[in-house]
């Protein structure tokens, strides 16, 4: 994980886990997350970040209506699909991608290839013809 | 709010049973990972009910660091695994 | 009000997780308890997380921090699990492939 998730990462732990946000606190808080160590700053473009930052606000409401679908009507088919990764994704923002699967409760990814697919795993109502 | 404690400790004797019950290795690592989430869930529960907010810290630092250690132990089983086969 | 909505919150939390959980007791494939139990202990402590914040707001920051922790960690967990569940068998057998975590 680099760039942005990293640092967005590091503050949002500081300031939940210190609750302080004088001056102090945001300067220390600045500091070590600047000072850290980091890997490599491969950082992607920013408008895709913001995109899939806002998909994961999305993902959460739509992760219960899935829970409820799935509640009311039984899924008993399992599949497993293969899917293209989206083009120009760094290892973080495939990071993300995997998350955003994984988390909706009626897809999982199994496996990220490197030539650029994942695997996911569905489950249905019903078989597709 | 003790009811919902003891509904929370009927909802956590499932993975436990499952957990003793079934052979495969892969359904008592999920079985793990259920008992690992419930208990620190519980633990906050447990902290509102007392109204005392140390033990909610316990429990959130578990949540945050406790299922590195499972994700650690099932890439080791799966090396493992791998090693025994080939 | 809030003392109702908080009930809410816990009870629809305590439902998910006996739904999820149920399932662990059957006979069916790994993959597909995965599958319940991303709803039981992702969403459904998600709610109950939720329902104690409206009791106690003012530990906002930790609940948050929870909440943010049980989200992140549990999905991954899936996704190492399923990882490692399955074999495997396609094209590029025998290459290390990454992920992070």
């Amino acid at each position: 994980m680099t760039g942005y998730l990293n640092i967005i990462l590091r503050l949002t732990i500081w300031f939940l886990l210190t609750a302080d946000l004088s001056w102090a606190n945001i300067v220390i808080g600045v500091g070590v997350t600047i000072l850290l160590p980091r890997g490599v700053t491969n950082v992607g473009l920013l408008k895709d970040w913001l995109r899939t930052l806002g998909e994961v606000l999305v993902a959460i409401p739509q992760a219960y209506k899935e829970a409820f679908e799935i509640m009311l009507y039984p899924h008993r088919e399992e599949t497993v699909v293969l899917e293209r990764v989206k083009p120009r994704r760094t290892p973080s923002l495939i990071f993300l991608d995997i998350f955003l699967i994984t988390f909706t409760p009626k897809t999982i990814v199994q496996r990220y290839h490197n030539q650029g697919w994942y695997e996911v795993h569905y489950i249905q109502r019903r078989e597709t013809p | 709010m003790t009811l919902v404690l003891i509904a929370m400790i009927g909802a956590l004797l499932i993975p436990m049973v499952e957990a003793l019950q079934d052979e495969d290795i892969w359904q008592r690592m999920l079985a793990f990972a259920s008992i690992a989430t419930k208990t620190s869930v519980m633990i906050l529960v447990i902290a509102v009910l007392q109204d005392d907010w140390m033990i909610g810290v316990v429990g959130v630092l578990i949540l945050s660091v406790g299922n590195a250690a499972l994700m650690l132990l099932a890439h080791i089983i799966k090396r493992v695994d791998d090693a025994m086969e080939g | 009000m809030i003392n109702i909505l908080s009930y809410t919150c816990i009870i629809l939390g305590l439902v998910f997780w006996y739904w999820g959980t149920w399932p662990l007791l059957g006979r069916r494939s790994v993959l597909y308890k995965l599958h319940g139990l991303s709803v039981a202990d992702t969403l459904g402590s998600m709610a109950i997380v939720v329902g104690l914040l409206l009791r106690i707001p003012h530990e906002w920051p930790l609940l948050v921090l929870a909440l943010i922790s049980l989200a992140i960690w549990n999905t991954v967990l899936g996704y190492v699990l399923a990882y490692c569940v399955t074999d495997d068998v396609t094209h590029d057998a025998g290459q290390e492939v990454s992920h992070g975590g």
